[in-house]
């Protein structure tokens, strides 16, 4: 059964569920395995005499009911089981087995309890960020430049190297870095035509979630300017303009004006709209036209007004799903899906062909729309997604503002002050990330690869000898090469995320292991608390010190402890690789790094390139991890406990196809949660939903 | 007596109001009077060393005492009040950063909001701007000097104005576009034709989403217009406009005390002109580690924020950060009380204008004993020159087992807020937490 069909039979199945009595076949599960467990090791703390750590009270929970009543809870109690952060670690362990047994069946009801919910968390209706309008604008007038520059883009083509269709990266290829490089960043673009301010990433998200995406009037102000300045600008004209002819160009015969303009604005509107025109949006525009062609108006002008105001239009700047009856996830129709696919994989319109595929009703056929996600795979306009999810998903903007120590780390400047190393090193995982994709490779390569792409200013960097000229700024020469040495290889011990996570003269393993907790595992630490102590720096004797034994105050407090011992040893892993990414052996005052420690509780390792293979140990949860992210993406919103299934379905295809990035990118796309829409029930009740203060207070 | 009449006949100026919101806190010692002893925080979780030295400022009125951070305002103490002994109240679940800006003037309580792990609902001066901002082009204007170019911090670090829960009023942040914004009425006509078929293209699609989707999307409508009021307005104060002889900006960078003033000034002449009444002003994001130049005081690029966490190495640079934020808030005090108003008052004497920060200390973050500097007397309504202490323990906040204590005297900074919104005219009883009125404050 495929999964939409799956989905249709839940959707069938499901009506006749009461949402809120939900009767489990067993609620033995509850008393044989969850219970002893819970009142053995558990509520101790969590519940027993008054005690609720962490807000958490199990003693309370009397049934399966009570359980899958809050999902978000019960995800939790799984996770802390799971990665064995509970019980802790000065309470006696669970016995052999019960911890497996356990998972399995709360996951159980984890995923009972979210089929039930019938529905998925929506995503509110939303504007396009600037980095989608900027493709929309583009794709929708077949535009040969770019609107305005993005320095959203960190990387920029110049050798042509990106051709997915061929299926593989070249051995060589050319890059310029956005970092600081301004002049290589200098597109062809359209003249006069200045930008709207950059949308702000979520925190742990990306920047196209639906509930940060909201409109004011100076953006609206800067939506209407941007739609006149477009089609006014001085190079706005048949060599930029790919539907120039078609559609600006005066029609011959004049008595077919009228029908020639409302065909051509049916065709323009039917892709900005991204489905088709009703007829009374379509008149108006014609007559809005036809007025301007009465009063004087050339053809040309007359069309570039219709184009300004669908550029200032909601039905092109907002993206949104049509709500379902009653709340319960219902499929999209095939516009809604074309639309959520090409935002997902070109950050844009969708082009004729799925529209096209919209139409006849095809592409919500499993196969054809798998046919489509091979196709998009393959365009060039997959730049896109490779310019907005990797960058972000990696947060490599904080290499931008890293500043490491001038006087310690001389040559990180390269062409002071502007150039840096840091720019050839945020390309190298960018490029990784690219070739996993277009070679459609196994996503544990984030964590291991046996390649990397480096600039001979990286292999020098990393004591490789290179006798090359080291290039740069403003072009950078990157070259494949094998990776033998563990160390390397993968995204995680990249120089970039080691430099980005530092302070100017001294590595911060907190920082790193945040960065390993929400990037690798998703799993990102609560925000750190207020009073965080700052290191002991100054007191006398702490010189002889290591940054674990100046860090030891902060696990003794017991405040501080919980957070550390998940946090520690993720990031002391990486101590070996100081501020800049290189490896080190032994700190400034002489004393041995020492990077070891125990992932989850289970998996001890003593340097960085064991730490690795503990990762990789756990490459299923790494697996489930990027798809979650990998899914917010797609659908601009957070992941809820109602994705659960979907989510370890789609990860148990991408396993089974030895982790290919295609197979889980084709599973996100054929996921329910993907391909449905739901108006959205509030699992929890609201009570001041209602009013929504506008901009204006009088509505 | 005759003078009496004249006056009289004088149309008396409006009120206006403003704030400017500084990030990160302040360095207790430098800023707060009987505190210049105290210790320096070091490890947070036992402020011992920050309560001793401390010298108990009375509840109540005391004279106005200029600390080193706060000597800037020297020519203006007659027009100040300091205000200490006010807290807000964290709601775990957000950065302690994000939450102290984002929420600085929010209208909500703690745990009162359910959509958004923000207790963030509609902000002071939107809410104000319900009442006052009618007549006026702009409802409300928002400032910001966050030139930072790395996409590093979400929104609620970098705002404080907001129209409701994750609807976030942006700021102008560069000096030539607030000035087009304010004083460029052109390309605004220009758009007029296509604004009627774009409102029926939203009204048909309004029609097609469900309930919230229709809630969320009045922006568009709101949006819209909102612009065309604001156009209609400008257009009757192009001649006053034309007077007010602002040049545009230059496009080139600025030292950072220079960009801060220019902003400010755009917002002095918006509040001179009547382009708004309310407006808001945030001088740096919170958090966000990326350094800045500040000019005059550092020879590099510095993170005031990784400073703050470190004030024991810090705190000479810290105190001149701080010190240079109270320097551009005293510039447009002193702008501000140079413009004559219709009846002989200044723009200050008519303005509310609060100085502020959400934290109380950039290195211990708490939420506790805040800084904050009322400004004029928002048309003789405050009473100014003297020092408000409202808590019998201003100063730092005890940790126990990881917990803040509740700090028992401490005043909500809503009553703050309540006290002004009632001197602009504010027909209300409460605001978000407050539990009554700053009465020391009236005039």
């Amino acid at each position: 059964m495929t999964n939409r069909q799956r989905i249709a039979c839940w959707i069938l199945t499901l009506v006749a569920w009461h949402p809120t009595g939900i009767c489990y076949a067993d609620d033995g599960v509850f008393a044989e395995v969850v219970r002893p467990v819970f009142q053995q090791s558990c509520v101790k703390c969590h519940g027993r005499d008054g005690k609720v750590k962490g807000k958490v009270d199990l003693l309370g929970i009397g049934g399966t009911a009570d359980l899958v009543s809050d999902l978000e809870r019960l995800e939790t109690i799984i996770d802390v089981l799971d990665e064995h952060e509970m019980p802790p670690e000065k309470e006696p362990e669970l016995k052999p087995g019960v911890r497996e047994q356990l998972v399995l069946e709360l996951r159980k009801l984890l995923h009972a309890g979210a089929r039930a919910e019938k529905g998925y968390a929506p995503t509110p209706i939303r504007r396009m960020n600037r980095f989608q309008y900027n493709n929309a604008v583009v794709d929708l007038l077949k535009l040969k430049v770019v609107v305005f520059p993005l320095p959203e883009k960190m990387m920029r083509d110049r050798s042509g190297y990106f051709r997915p269709e061929t299926g593989k990266m070249p051995g060589q290829l050319v890059v310029s870095s956005r970092q600081l490089g301004k002049s290589a960043l200098i597109e062809p673009r359209l003249a006069g035509v200045g930008p709207f301010p950059q949308d702000l990433r979520a925190e742990h998200g990306f920047d196209n979630r639906g509930d940060h995406l909201t409109l004011s009037p100076m953006l609206m102000e800067a939506f209407f300017k941007l739609s006149r300045r477009i089609v006014q600008s001085s190079n706005f004209d048949k060599r930029t303009v790919g539907i120039w002819q078609e559609f600006f160009v005066p029609p011959g015969k004049k008595e077919e004006l009228e029908s020639e303009v409302r065909e051509r604005l049916r065709v323009f509107l039917g892709r900005a709209f991204r489905q088709p025109v009703e007829k009374g949006l379509l008149e108006s525009y014609v007559g809005h036209v036809m007025g301007q062609l009465k009063s004087g108006k050339e053809f040309p002008g007359a069309m570039k007004e219709a184009v300004s105001a669908v550029l200032a239009s909601p039905q092109f700047l907002y993206l949104y799903d049509k709500p379902s009856e009653g709340g319960e996830a219902e499929l999209l129709n095939g516009y809604e899906l074309a639309s959520r696919l090409s935002f997902f994989l070109w950050g844009s319109i969708p082009d004729d062909k799925l529209l096209e595929l919209a139409g006849s009703g095809k592409l919500v056929e499993p196969e054809v729309l798998a046919g489509e996600v091979r196709r998009m795979l393959l365009d060039r306009k997959l730049k896109r997604f490779c310019d907005s999810f990797p960058a972000q998903w990696l947060q490599l903007e904080r290499i931008i503002s890293s500043l490491p120590d001038e006087t310690i780390y001389r040559d990180f400047y390269y062409a002071p002050p502007n150039y840096r190393t840091s720019m050839d090193m945020m390309m190298e995982p960018l490029l990784l990330f690219e070739t996993v994709l277009i070679e459609n490779r196994s996503i544990l390569e984030f964590i291991d690869s046996d390649y990397t792409y480096r600039t001979p200013r990286l292999r020098k960097w990393h004591g490789e000898p290179t006798k090359e000229r080291l290039g740069g700024p403003v072009t950078l020469n990157f070259k494949r090469q094998p990776v033998s040495d563990k160390r390397h290889g993968g995204v995680i011990t990249n120089a970039a995320v080691m430099t980005m996570t530092s302070g100017p003269d001294e590595t911060k393993p907190i920082t790193r292991g945040a960065w390993i907790a929400g990037v690798i595992f998703n799993d990102p630490p609560e925000p750190p608390p207020a009073d965080v102590p700052p290191l002991e720096q100054q007191k006398e004797g702490t010189e002889t010190l290591t940054i674990r034994e100046r860090f030891a105050a902060h696990r003794e407090r017991a405040d501080c402890a919980g957070c550390h011992a998940q946090l520690d040893p993720l990031g002391f892993a990486f101590e070996n690789f100081d501020p800049v990414g290189r490896w080190r052996e032994k700190y400034e005052n002489g004393r041995q790094v020492d990077a070891s420690g125990t992932l989850f509780r289970k998996h001890r390792f003593s340097n960085v390139v064991e730490f690795k293979q503990a990762l990789l140990e756990e490459k299923d949860r790494f697996t489930r991890a990027f798809a979650e992210h990998l899914l917010s993406f797609a659908l601009g919103r957070e992941i809820t406990p109602a994705d659960s299934p979907a989510l370890d379905e789609l990860v148990g295809q991408t396993i089974s196809d030895d982790y290919r990035i295609r197979t889980l990118i084709e599973g996100v796309v054929q996921s329910a949660p993907f391909v449905s829409r739901s108006s959205g029930i509030s699992r929890k009740t609201s009570s001041s939903g209602e009013s929504k203060p506008a901009i204006t207070e009088k509505q | 007596m005759e003078s009496f009449g004249k006056e009289a006949a004088v149309a008396k100026p409006a009120q206006r109001i403003a704030w400017f919101y500084v990030p990160i806190g302040v360095v207790r010692r430098g800023f707060f009077p009987g505190e210049a002893a105290a210790g320096i925080p070091k490890f947070t979780g036992s402020r011992k060393e920050m309560a001793e030295g401390v010298r108990q400022i009375p509840v109540g009125v005391s004279p106005l005492e200029l600390t080193p951070t706060m000597k800037p305002l020297e020519k203006m103490r007659e027009k100040v009040t300091l205000i200490t002994g006010m807290d807000r109240t964290f709601q775990p679940g957000t950065d302690v950063h994000a939450q102290c800006a984002s929420c600085f003037l929010t209208s909500a309580s703690a745990f009162e909001v359910t959509q958004s792990p923000y207790p963030l609902d509609r902000s002071l001066d939107h809410v104000i701007a319900d009442t006052v901002g009618e007549n006026t082009p702009f409802r409300t204007l928002e400032f910001s000097c966050n030139s930072h170019k790395d996409n590093k911090e979400s929104m609620y670090f970098d705002n404080i104005s907001w129209y409701g829960t994750g609807h976030v009023a942006p700021s102008l942040r560069d000096p030539g576009e607030a000035y087009r914004r304010l004083f460029g009425t052109k390309e605004i006509k220009a758009y007029r034709n296509i604004t009627d078929l774009v409102l029926e293209n939203a009204r048909h699609l309004r029609r097609q989403l469900g309930y919230s989707d229709q809630q969320k999307f009045n922006e568009y409508f709101d949006s819209i217009r909102t612009i065309e009021e604001q156009t209609e307005k400008l257009e009757k104060m192009r001649g006053e406009l034309a007077r007010a002889r602002i040049e545009e900006p230059p496009e080139a960078h600025l030292p950072r005390g220079e960009y801060i003033r220019l902003m400010g000034d755009l917002m002095v002449v918006a509040l001179q002109t009547g382009l708004t009444n309310v407006a808001s002003f945030m001088v740096g994001p919170e958090r966000w580690d990326t350094p800045y130049l500040f000019e005059s005081l550092f020879q590099k690029p510095r993170s005031h924020h990784g400073m703050s966490h470190n004030q024991g190495k810090y705190i000479d640079d810290l105190l001149k950060v701080d010190h240079f934020h109270m320097e551009q808030f005293a510039y447009l005090l002193e702008k501000m009380d140079a413009i004559r108003e219709a009846n002989g008052t200044s723009l200050l004497d008519n303005t509310i204008f609060t100085y502020g920060s959400g934290l109380g200390d950039g290195a211990t973050h708490q939420y506790s004993a805040l800084p904050i500097v009322v400004a004029g007397s928002g048309g003789g309504r405050l009473a100014t020159g003297k020092h408000v202490n409202l808590s019998a323990n201003t100063g730092s906040v005890p940790k126990k087992d990881g917990k803040y204590q509740k700090v028992e005297g401490g005043t909500p900074l809503a009553n703050l807020w309540l006290t002004q919104a009632q001197a602009m005219g504010l027909k209300t009883e409460r605001f978000a937490d407050s539990t009554g009125t700053v009465s020391q404050l009236m005039a």
